[in-house]
């Protein structure tokens, strides 16, 4: 009993493995922004630019000590 | 550059097959034919795990074969991680089936002492092979920096704890709770199966990017052997425990 139940244990998780392994893994998984990045990827460059984009753009404006612009 | 030094330093990975650095992998250039793939990974993860049964087939019925498996299977494994990845086509095989040779005849000393044992700590293996890449590829368990360097400080610590132990074991000593069966030896090889068992997560994190950048095809190969190293070791972490376990 002990035998035929992790012997079909087996073959199924390889049947899984088989087939799940060449599914992409999901979004929720590969569009993080802490991601692992080995390979210098885009997915650098993006947090860059997230990390860019928190400077707001526009004119500077000169600002008293009364507060008064 | 990593925020962390000890990634910097140490490599960026638990699982030593991944410590080569791969940030100058230039891939824009490569045939979409010559990309490496998920199928392509692991097509090759089961070839290495069928080279792997025939090895443990030979290992069971010559249990000669075990120390001068295990030695070719390490100098095969070192030779792999330290020389360039490009020649895992033509190593990863043989690493997988003299590793083989050498599970087969330890399992057989195992089934020896606890009958049913090995079936059991296959079982285990694929088992949690298959559940974690069910949560790595739902998105439930997430890979980060921390994560890694996480697992990579504790690998770094089981295995020098090992070299340690291996030293030590010439002058007739040793660290004793690594080997007992009790509580303490229990848990400490619980832990070191939890951290294999994570090493996987890295790996199929390694592949899953690899395949999305369109590395070179030789990686798929890179990538199955890593898969075999880390497999080899929650194996023999799990024979290890179960027998702790069935010798109480």
């Amino acid at each position: 009993m002990n035998t035929i139940f992790f012997s079909l244990l087996t073959l199924f998780s390889l049947f899984v493995f088989m087939n799940l392994g060449k599914v992409r893994a999901s979004k929720k998984q590969t569009d993080r922004s802490d991601r692992i990045n080995r390979f210098g990827s885009k997915q650098g460059s993006a947090n860059q630019k997230s990390a860019r984009s928190t400077i707001i753009e526009g004119k500077a404006e000169e600002i008293n000590d009364k507060g008064e612009q | 550059m990593s925020k962390h030094s000890a990634l910097n330093t140490f490599g960026r990975s638990g699982n030593p097959a991944f410590t080569k650095n791969f940030t100058n992998t230039d891939t824009s250039s490569l045939p979409l034919a010559e990309r490496m793939t998920l199928d392509g990974a692991v097509n090759k993860t089961a070839v290495l795990l069928g080279l792997c049964f025939s090895g443990a087939f030979l290992g069971w019925n010559m249990p000669i074969l075990v120390v001068p498996g295990m030695l070719i299977g390490f100098v095969l494994a070192l030779v792999t991680i330290f020389r360039s990845p490009s020649k895992a086509g033509a190593t990863a095989p043989f690493y997988a089936l003299f590793q083989g040779m050498a599970l087969g005849g330890i399992t057989m000393f195992a089934e020896m002492q606890y009958p049913g044992i090995g079936i059991q700590a296959i079982g285990l293996t694929f088992g949690i092979l298959a559940s974690l890449l069910f949560c790595y590829k739902s998105g439930i368990i997430k890979p980060t920096e921390n994560f890694k360097l996480m697992i990579v400080s504790a690998t770094m610590g089981i295995m020098f704890l090992y070299l340690i132990s291996f030293i030590m074991s010439f002058f007739g000593s040793g660290i004793g709770f690594i080997h007992s069966n009790g509580l303490f030896g229990i848990g400490f090889s619980l832990f070191v199966v939890a951290i294999a068992a994570l090493n996987l997560v890295l790996d199929f994190d390694f592949i899953e990017e690899g395949a999305e950048k369109g590395l070179p095809k030789y990686m798929e190969w890179y990538g199955a052997f890593s898969l075999m190293v880390t497999l080899v070791w929650l194996y023999m972490e799990i024979l290890r425990l179960l027998m702790k376990l069935r010798s109480r």
